[in-house]
């Protein structure tokens, strides 16, 4: 699991909790026979429209800023050309410098693949390889080993068997 | 209405009988229990996807969608009829055709059939599969085109009561408008019953974004017999996105609907709204509409406008929650110190709403493209859309029909009862199953694998008890329906309620939750012993290519490593694909071998720049003593 992914099971672990818990508090309240002030709640309506778009804002605010986009590739990076095709990749050269910028430029020659850099059972990067244009991942590993590529966009009879591995050493 | 109605719902649950099953064999194929082929596999997946999803999900819920409309006073007139009954017949057409393409033709190019891989089928299906296919599915389309006429149609009749005339006013008076301009859409003397909104709303969106889908599909059926005709992929993929998305929508807005009409009726009050859920509705029309690229955040090829489309659509895709947490609220504070009976249909309502929300939150982060790049085309994704289809949709269906039974047949259920063990197990069952999923999409596991790398199996193998629970809560559903459709005598406990027999109740179903958590436990640690059994270390290793024999030779590791067994079966490397020649049987000689792997031949590519020549010797004297045995 990586940080991004222990993120997500946190806050979602969170927020699910605090679902769940006002999910238990309507349903204990229909226990109770006090009458309610609908229009107060209704107009109470607004006010939690602007709490949800707060929420919205600030989480993208906090999340834009990392997408994969837009990395250009850079002077000192070790450029890997990635073939994919049904169903087997061709990654080269499969060794690479730990700590420098790899450029993994992907091409498919017939259908749409994924291009999926694993570590163990890390998703570390992916980029979609789509037929007739280049796609460019750029990544930089920061540890040694073997990385094994899976590939991650469905692409036939053989897509559970597509995969290789590449080395990053120091 | 009532046949209409009735003819809606059965079709639909029989297709839900017939695709959920498929959905318990695949997910047991993976678990190692009733092995499939894996164009099998991948072909009943398709059926699967396409089947539950529009054919009984979307399917039920433009049925209820109708009834409501009804209901309402909005009577379908004489063109709304025939639409009606246009979309149920091409719908019915529609995934026959899909399954015929599916099961019978091999057809395995996923529910999203990706461009262009329905014409790359490795020799599993032909071009007829994918014209039959693409044809189907095309009749689906049109189905939903015919449906949103029928809805739209019957929105803009007398019943809306506005006071304008023209059809582009009735319209918004339709859309809710009113509810922000009550001028401009004026309405007299009531203002437009909440449960219209939504309908309107996906009404329009569908029409706007099957067409473009239409036109590819056309193409398709060209393409299979004209090989020239060619489109771009990127751009294919975004118009089955433009359709994929607000298909989504198909599925959850008529629900809205139907909770809009049925949770204040079953509370005795009025929908807590203020005028401010007709803003979400004006953003939703136009959002649903806007925010197809957040399926394919991880397509941003060279020199090309993809990056900057996608980094627009996270916003916009947020602006999507709204109507959501909007219409949550509504609902949640509609029920809040109600008079809510928890009958049946009552406690399904309750439960969908719940799983609404805990889905929904799953879905914001698929929209985050920081978080999606992790998440993409893992489990993960699959487990949030099978949450928000059975346990939110599902359960307003399944409302719908303990409901209307009663209320609009004057079938009085044969057993309330088994109604909530249906609800509760469905319920329990698909919200665990799906945790699995989303646990192990965190840790990495590719979507659409027939079988999973190694290391997964233990929660794999947990999650079977739970999927089997899914199928036998049907089952009870299916009694109780054949009994209540047959009139057959209600079944009242009437037992005294006295201690002993809360009691027995209780103990009962302990036995049944410690029965269903021993029976994941004992798979979760099956799972793991067989996967350390078989791997031997940790890692996304093909379970495929790692079995047999314990010492891999160097040989060995590299047809492994380098992928040799995606294509070809070697009994010896544990390697069972099918694409390229059976190594066992084509038994290869040294040089012949060096000299394929070297230079190429056919579809079989040239290693010569990844395999160093030492390699390709190393892999080709493995390959040719494994086989000369």
């Amino acid at each position: 699991m990586s940080g991004t992914d222990l993120t997500i099971l946190i806050a979602y672990g969170a927020t699910v909790v605090v679902a769940t818990v006002a999910t238990l508090g309507v349903w204990i309240s229909t226990r109770s026979k006090r009458p309610v002030d609908a229009h107060r709640l209704a107009e109470f309506e607004k006010r939690w429209l602007l709490i949800v778009v707060a929420i919205l804002v600030a989480l993208l605010a906090a999340t834009i800023w990392f997408t994969p986009y837009g990395k250009s590739t850079p002077a000192n990076a070790q450029v890997v050309t990635v073939g994919a095709r049904q169903f087997f990749w061709q990654v080269n050269p499969a060794r690479v410098r730990v700590d420098r910028p790899v450029a993994f430029v992907t091409r498919s020659s017939d259908v749409n693949h994924g291009f999926g850099i694993y570590k163990g059972h890390r998703l570390v990067a992916q980029i979609q390889v789509v037929p007739g244009k280049s796609s460019t991942l750029v990544q930089t590993f920061h540890e040694t080993g073997v990385y094994t590529v899976l590939c991650l966009e469905y692409c036939g009879l053989g897509h559970a068997g597509m995969r290789t591995t590449f080395e990053v050493t120091k | 209405m009532r046949r209409l109605l009735a003819r809606y719902l059965i079709a639909s649950t029989v297709i839900l009988l017939v695709s959920g099953f498929l959905g318990v064999l695949i997910r047991g194929s993976q678990a190692g229990v009733g092995k499939l082929d894996d164009n099998t596999w991948y072909a009943l997946m398709t059926a699967h996807g396409l089947g539950a999803f529009v054919g009984w999900a979307g399917f039920a819920v433009m049925g209820l969608a109708l009834w409501v409309l009804d209901e309402l006073g909005y009577e379908l007139r004489r063109a709304g009829r025939v639409l009606a009954q246009a979309t149920w017949w091409l719908m019915v057409t529609g995934v026959a055709g899909v399954l015929i393409s599916t099961i019978a033709m091999h057809f395995a190019g996923s529910w999203v059939f990706l461009y262009p891989l329905p014409f790359h089928g490795a020799q599993q299906w032909g071009r007829w599969a994918t014209a039959v296919f693409s044809f189907s599915v095309l009749l689906a389309g049109l189905s939903i085109v015919t449906w949103c006429l029928a809805i739209l149609h019957t929105v803009v009749g007398p019943t809306l009561h506005a006071v304008k005339s023209s059809l582009a006013n009735r319209l918004g008076v339709a859309l809710g408008l009113g509810y922000l301009w009550p001028k401009r859409f004026a309405t007299n003397p009531t203002p437009v019953a909440y449960p219209v909104i939504p309908l309107t709303v996906i009404g329009i969106d569908m029409i706007i974004a099957t067409l473009p889908l239409a036109v590819l599909l056309v193409e398709m059926i060209v393409q299979a017999f004209s090989p020239g005709v060619h489109v771009d992929p990127l751009l294919a993929k975004n118009v089955l996105w433009f359709f994929g998305h607000p298909v989504v929508y198909l599925l959850l807005f008529p629900a809205v609907a139907v909770y809009y009409y049925l949770v204040p009726k079953l509370a005795g009050r009025r929908l807590v709204a203020g005028n401010v859920i007709a803003i979400s509705w004006a953003i939703a029309v136009i959002a649903n509409v806007t925010v197809w690229a957040h399926h394919i955040y991880i397509d941003y090829p060279d020199h090309s406008h993809q990056a900057t489309i996608n980094v627009f659509m996270q916003p916009i895709t947020f602006a999507l929650v709204i109507p959501s947490a909007l219409s949550l609220y509504s609902l949640g504070l509609t029920i809040y110190r109600s008079d809510w009976r928890w009958g049946v249909v009552e406690t399904s309502l309750f439960l969908g709403l719940f799983s609404w929300l805990t889905a929904g939150l799953s879905g914001v982060v698929n929209a985050t493209i920081a978080f999606d790049k992790v998440v993409h085309n893992t489990l993960w994704i699959v487990g949030h859309f099978h949450q928000m289809a059975i346990v939110n949709i599902g359960f307003v269906v399944f409302a719908g029909i303990y409901y209307v039974l009663p209320n609009v047949y004057d079938k009085p259920l044969w057993s309330e009862a088994l109604g909530k063990w249906h609800i509760w197990l469905t319920f329990v069952g698909v919200t665990v199953n799906s945790g699995f999923w989303l646990w192990q999409g965190l840790n990495g596991a590719p979507r659409r694998f027939a079988e999973l790398p190694s290391g997964y199996e233990a929660s794999t193998r947990a999650a079977l008890p739970f999927v089997a629970m899914i199928g036998f809560a049907q089952v009870l559903f299916v009694i109780n329906m054949v009994q209540t459709l047959r009139g057959a005598e209600r079944r009242v406990v009437t037992v005294p309620r006295d201690n002993l027999l809360y009691a027995v109740e209780g103990m009962i179903t302990f036995l049944a939750i410690i029965l269903a958590v021993g029976a994941g436990a004992a798979g979760f640690f099956l799972g793991r012993a067989t996967a350390e059994h078989s791997s031997g270390g940790s890692g996304v290793t093909t379970s495929k290519t790692t079995t047999a024999q314990a010492a891999p030779s160097p040989g060995r590791a590299i047809f492994a490593s380098a992928g040799c067994g995606g294509c070809h079966t070697l009994v010896a490397a544990g390697a069972h694909g099918t694409v390229g020649p059976n190594l066992d049987a084509a038994k290869p000689p040294l040089a012949l071998v060096v000299d394929r792997v070297t230079h190429g031949k056919g579809a079989m590519p040239s290693f010569q720049g990844q395999l160093s020549a030492l390699q390709i010797r190393t892999v080709a004297t493995y390959v040719a003593a494994a086989t000369a045995r």
